[in-house]
Parts: structure tokens; C-alpha cells; sequence
């Protein structure tokens, strides 16, 4: 019997293709923020809502994932944000490795901000690095008031939570400091977001909280 | 959902290392209980991914690790069951940190080479 010890991810390949994503974004100087939620959580609406005042200042693109139908980046498009559609066929997340194929396909000129609009789910896309600079997890509303301590590994990697759909409170049970304590607890650092495409509350404060990130990467960068 | 992803994976990093002459008889992996795999999935899907094939009934281990959560004042380890995450040092009130449970890692495999034919 033969035996072979070491330590190693399991998931090293992604992690290498990650890390040859992440020096390309950091020599064009792209934020890369890869939006994470359940079905249905509101993630192309925000984008939809977003497009508009991001594209004031910035040059902002996205990178779609589905399993199947082209809808979300046509929706994008018509908002005004050029986007790559991916369509996994059945797979319940994005690797890197699609990302490197999707950048080679689509046709972004020089970007300041890229999405990435991962496949609905909480659980998989967790697992897998994509070269972003940061991941935000999205829950809306509806979902329920449990769903960080029930999904612990996207809301510990998530540097923010958007609770999005707040207009429709009063209709829904939803205890937002429940939210923030749970995701307090999983990530001291994340900040949390309320949000409604409805109303347009906190669309705003988003949009800020994307160009100050935009701009202490490109502070960083320039001091490294 | 994606255990079958992660099996398929963990089984190419472990036949590149293996080698063609070499057959898998297991293989010890390390999962976090914040790493988002659920281990009787990918136990499952480690069977599908080496049924048939030269790695037929190879067996998966796994070494499971939890989070810990730490009071930065107190310094003590707290093992939460999941979903029981504590804010709060139930002794101080300070923030607790919490650390580990992450890991998706490949720690061991054991294998068998085929021996070679001696030609006379």
C-alpha cells in the first residue's frame, strides 16, 4: 500500500484560475463583485436599478449566470449595462473557469466595475473563488428573517448583505435586526443594506458603497 | 448540490496523483462545517464519480472540522452547534470571533500500484 499525505484544497484548480482572474481585474483596475442570493432574491433588479447611477460615474459591466435562458442579460442590457450571459446547463454555480471563458467571449471594453450575478443559490457558489474582490450575499424580504445562520458560509464570505424587497414589509414577517445580529455574528465586518427597487430606498447607499470600494482598491493598487 | 462537482474534482486530483499504475483505495478529505458541503452528499457523489472505473469502492473519509467561535477578553473556545452561533461572550458580552470551518481540503490517499510484469 502506497500513501500520499499533504495538504491541499480540493478545489486548487478554481483556485488557480481565481487567482489569474484576480491580477487581470487588478491591472485593469476593475472591481469585480460576484452578487450571490436565492432564486428570485432581486439581484438583476438591483443591477437594473443600479445601472443608471453607476453609469454616471463609472464604467460598469456583468457577467450573467443561469441555467438556462438568456432573460437576465437581456434585462441588463435593456437598462443599460452591457452583460455576458453564461449559461451553465444545469450547473448550480459559477467556477472560474467559465468566468475566464465568459471575459473571453464577451466584449467589455475596459471596465470600473464588473458583476458577477452568480446562479440563484446560497449553498454552492459559496465554494468557489472567481477573482472578485468581493462577495455580497442578497435576501429579500420574503425569504424569511433566518436565512444568514441557516446558509453560514455565503454570509461569512460576504463582505456585505443587501436585504432587498423592503417594501414589501408589513406583508412579509421580517425581523431585520434579527438579520443583522445573525450576520454580525458570521462576519463582524460585513456591512448590511436595505434596499428596494420598488421605492428606491437605499439604492443610493449601494451605489456609494460600490465606487468607495472602487476607489480604496484603486488607492491600493496604486501604492502597492 | 455541487458535492458531484466537488467529488469530480477531489477524483482528478487524485488520479493525477496516483498515476496510471496506481488504484485508489481511499481517500481522506478535510471538511469545514462553514465550507458549505454537506459530507453524505459528497459521499454519495464520491461513489457515483468512481463507480466502474479502476477506483471502483474506493473509500472516502472524512474528517470533519467545526468553527470555532473565541472571545477576543475571555479567550475561550466556544464549539457551536450550527445554527447556534453566539454575537455575544455569554461571560463578558464582548463580540466573538469566529475562526475555521472552511476547509475543503485533500489530506491523504492510499493506493495500491499495480505491479509491473517482469519481461524475461
Amino acid at each position: 500500500m502506497n500513501r500520499a499525505e499533504f495538504r491541499k484544497r480540493i478545489l486548487a484548480a478554481n483556485d488557480e484560475e481565481a487567482a489569474r482572474l484576480k491580477r487581470r481585474f487588478d491591472e485593469s483596475g476593475t472591481l469585480v463583485v460576484d452578487l450571490v442570493s436565492a432564486p428570485g432574491s432581486g439581484k438583476t433588479s438591483l443591477l437594473e436599478h443600479s445601472a443608471a447611477r453607476l453609469a454616471d460615474h463609472v464604467r460598469v459591466g456583468a457577467i450573467v449566470g443561469d441555467i438556462a435562458t438568456e432573460l437576465d442579460a437581456e434585462r441588463l442590457a435593456a437598462a443599460g449595462m452591457p452583460s455576458y450571459q453564461i449559461v451553465t446547463g444545469g450547473a448550480c454555480h459559477l467556477d472560474a473557469r467559465l468566468v475566464s471563458e465568459a471575459l473571453q467571449h464577451s466584449r467589455f471594453s475596459s471596465l470600473d466595475v464588473l458583476f458577477i450575478e452568480n446562479v440563484g443559490n446560497l449553498v454552492c457558489p459559496a465554494s468557489y473563488a472567481l477573482g472578485e474582490d468581493l462577495k455580497v450575499a442578497l435576501l429579500s424580504v420574503a425569504e424569511g428573517d433566518d436565512k444568514p445562520f441557516k446558509y453560514p458560509a455565503i454570509f461569512t464570505k460576504a463582505a456585505a448583505t443587501v436585504i432587498t424587497k423592503t417594501d414589501l414589509d408589513g406583508h412579509v414577517s421580517f425581523d431585520r435586526a434579527r438579520v443583522r445580529n445573525q450576520v454580525m455574528t458570521l462576519n463582524p465586518s460585513a456591512e448590511v443594506f436595505e434596499t428596494s427597487v420598488i421605492s428606491g430606498q437605499g439604492v443610493e447607499k449601494w451605489c456609494e458603497f460600490l465606487i468607495e470600494n472602487l476607489e480604496t482598491k484603486r488607492r491600493t493598487l496604486a501604492h502597492a | 448540490m455541487h458535492e458531484l462537482s466537488i467529488a469530480t474534482e477531489l477524483h482528478r486530483c487524485c488520479r493525477a496523483e496516483v498515476g496510471e499504475d496506481g488504484s485508489i483505495c481511499e481517500v481522506v478529505v478535510a471538511i469545514g462545517d462553514l465550507s458549505g458541503v454537506e459530507p453524505e452528499l459528497l459521499r454519495f457523489a464520491w461513489e457515483a464519480v468512481t463507480a466502474g472505473g479502476r477506483d471502483d469502492g474506493a473509500t472516502l473519509t472524512i474528517d470533519w472540522c467545526p468553527a470555532t467561535q473565541t472571545c477576543p477578553l475571555c479567550a475561550e473556545i466556544r464549539e457551536p452547534q450550527p445554527g447556534k452561533w453566539l454575537r455575544l461572550c455569554p461571560t463578558c458580552g464582548m463580540p466573538l470571533a469566529l475562526s475555521g470551518g472552511d476547509e475543503l481540503d485533500l489530506l491523504r490517499i492510499e493506493y495500491q500500484l499495480q505491479e509491473n510484469e517482469v519481461t524475461a
